[in-house]
């Protein structure tokens, strides 16, 4: 795992329950929702359901305010009954709980723990249904948080190739507005760095904070590093200056990193011996990252390059 | 202490000395061969000893806000290392001491540790 120490599961669940505590369920849900009214035929919604493969929807009356849910278990009755074209609004559950979309996500956990439902309806303030939250969006988005996103299947990758969209931001990097853009030097350990200082002489014009500028400069080092060492491949340092932070991309398209979990860890290196002379492979490289960026996200897998996100949040903002 | 004190008592030759150094109070140093520590355990304004005489050296300490780079053991120091330090204007100066006497000889002098370890001792 990769909290070893009973200290940083403390810290964790600390600082979740605040994270928790601090993001509305319109940040996590699923939206737009899949809805059927009152009037749709059971035998209709049943088939919404297995194409869309979900166990349930919320049921809207024609001002689209919430009236109750159709799940699985409901259709299973009308099934027995075999009354397929009935109405949903006959069969449906109604007086549901459901949530508002400025509720936080300690609500839908203290919910959760009462009624176990498989999701809620997302109301706004005229009761209209906006979204749908499930315990597996809770999970996405927190893994999302978390920084971690293990890329192993062909979704993934596809959205690796396609415009990148950020998992923290859901913005699209967009590279028509972005501030800096470095090419890395891959050929040559020696060039090491040199990226890294550019970046930081810009920054430093651009008189932004100094000890932000360093932590930036240090986790882009490093990101440049491992793009020489490690991926074989050309890559591309992207900044963009925002109104409460500074993103940074780097992105490579070699190899990839087999194992993540490992990569993270503070010691694990597969560097080589002429790199490991240059001062460099002590596998404190996505350590040090993490160590000096507020947000962190590694898209990754095994010959589809890497993908790295940072985020580094202007002061006062962020704590 | 001054830059001019420093390359006295490590007997230490100049290499590249900017002019704006020369007024500077050095009271930070590390040493470290692994440039990978180096990020992540330093401090702004600090003098970094190495033995590793690459490019890397200057760009690393010119991201962390090095002040300057003491070589040990007599290292060969490239011109190409060189020019990179002019450009960063970061501070060079190069010693036959080894790494380990280079320490004890500005810890004795008041030179503090860049990652304040000094603590662990009390």
């Amino acid at each position: 795992m990769m909290f070893e120490q009973k200290n940083d599961v403390d810290k964790l669940v600390e600082s979740l329950s605040k994270i928790f505590s601090k993001t509305s369920i319109e940040d996590v849900m699923t939206k737009p929702p899949i809805i059927v009214t009152e009037e749709t035929r059971v035998q209709q919604a049943k088939d919404i359901m297995r194409v869309k493969m979900i166990s349930g929807m919320p049921v809207i009356n024609r001002n689209l305010s919430l009236r109750g849910i159709i799940s699985i278990e409901d259709i299973i009755k009308v099934f027995e009954k075999g009354k397929l074209n009935d109405p949903v609004g006959k069969w449906m559950t109604k007086n549901t709980f459901y949530l508002n979309k400025d509720d936080t996500i300690m609500k839908f956990l203290e919910l959760n723990e009462k009624r176990k439902f498989g999701r809620y309806p997302v109301v706004n303030n005229d009761m209209r249904v906006v979204g749908v939250v499930t315990k597996l969006d809770i999970l996405e988005w927190l893994f999302k948080k978390l920084g971690y996103i293990y890329v192993h299947d062909k979704i993934r990758f596809d959205t690796l190739n396609k415009n990148y969209i950020s998992s923290i931001t859901e913005e699209n990097t967009d590279t028509n507005t972005l501030d800096y853009k470095l090419k890395i030097n891959y050929n040559n350990v020696e060039m090491i760095g040199l990226g890294a200082t550019k970046l930081k002489k810009f920054l430093t014009d651009k008189n932004i904070d100094k000890d932000l500028v360093r932590r930036i400069s240090i986790a882009a080092y490093e990101a440049e590093a491992n793009v020489v060492i490690h991926s074989e491949s050309e890559g591309n340092i992207f900044c963009w200056i925002k109104d409460d932070h500074i993103k940074l991309v780097i992105e490579d398209f070699g190899k990839g990193i087999e194992d993540l979990e490992l990569a993270f860890k503070e010691g694990f290196s597969t560097a080589q011996e002429h790199v490991r002379e240059k001062g460099f492979g002590a596998g404190m490289g996505i350590p040090n990252m993490k160590r000096f960026s507020d947000r962190m996200t590694l898209i990754s897998s095994s010959n589809k390059g890497v993908k790295l996100e940072m985020l580094f949040f202007f002061k006062n903002k962020e704590d | 202490m001054k830059i001019e004190e420093i390359v006295k008592i490590l007997k230490a030759k100049e290499i590249f000395i900017p002019e704006e150094i020369k007024d500077f109070d050095i009271e930070y140093a590390g040493a470290s061969d692994l440039m990978s520590d180096v990020l992540a355990f330093s401090r702004e304004n600090m003098f970094l000893i190495t033995g590793l005489a690459s490019p890397q050296t200057i760009t690393t300490a010119a991201v962390i806000g090095a002040k300057g780079i003491i070589f040990a053991r007599g290292k060969e120091i490239p011109n190409k290392v060189i020019e990179i330090a002019k450009e960063f204007e970061i501070t060079l100066i190069s010693t036959k001491l080894s790494m380990l006497m280079v320490c004890v000889v500005l810890h004795n002098s008041g030179i503090k540790d860049a990652m304040g370890t000094e603590r662990e001792l009390e």
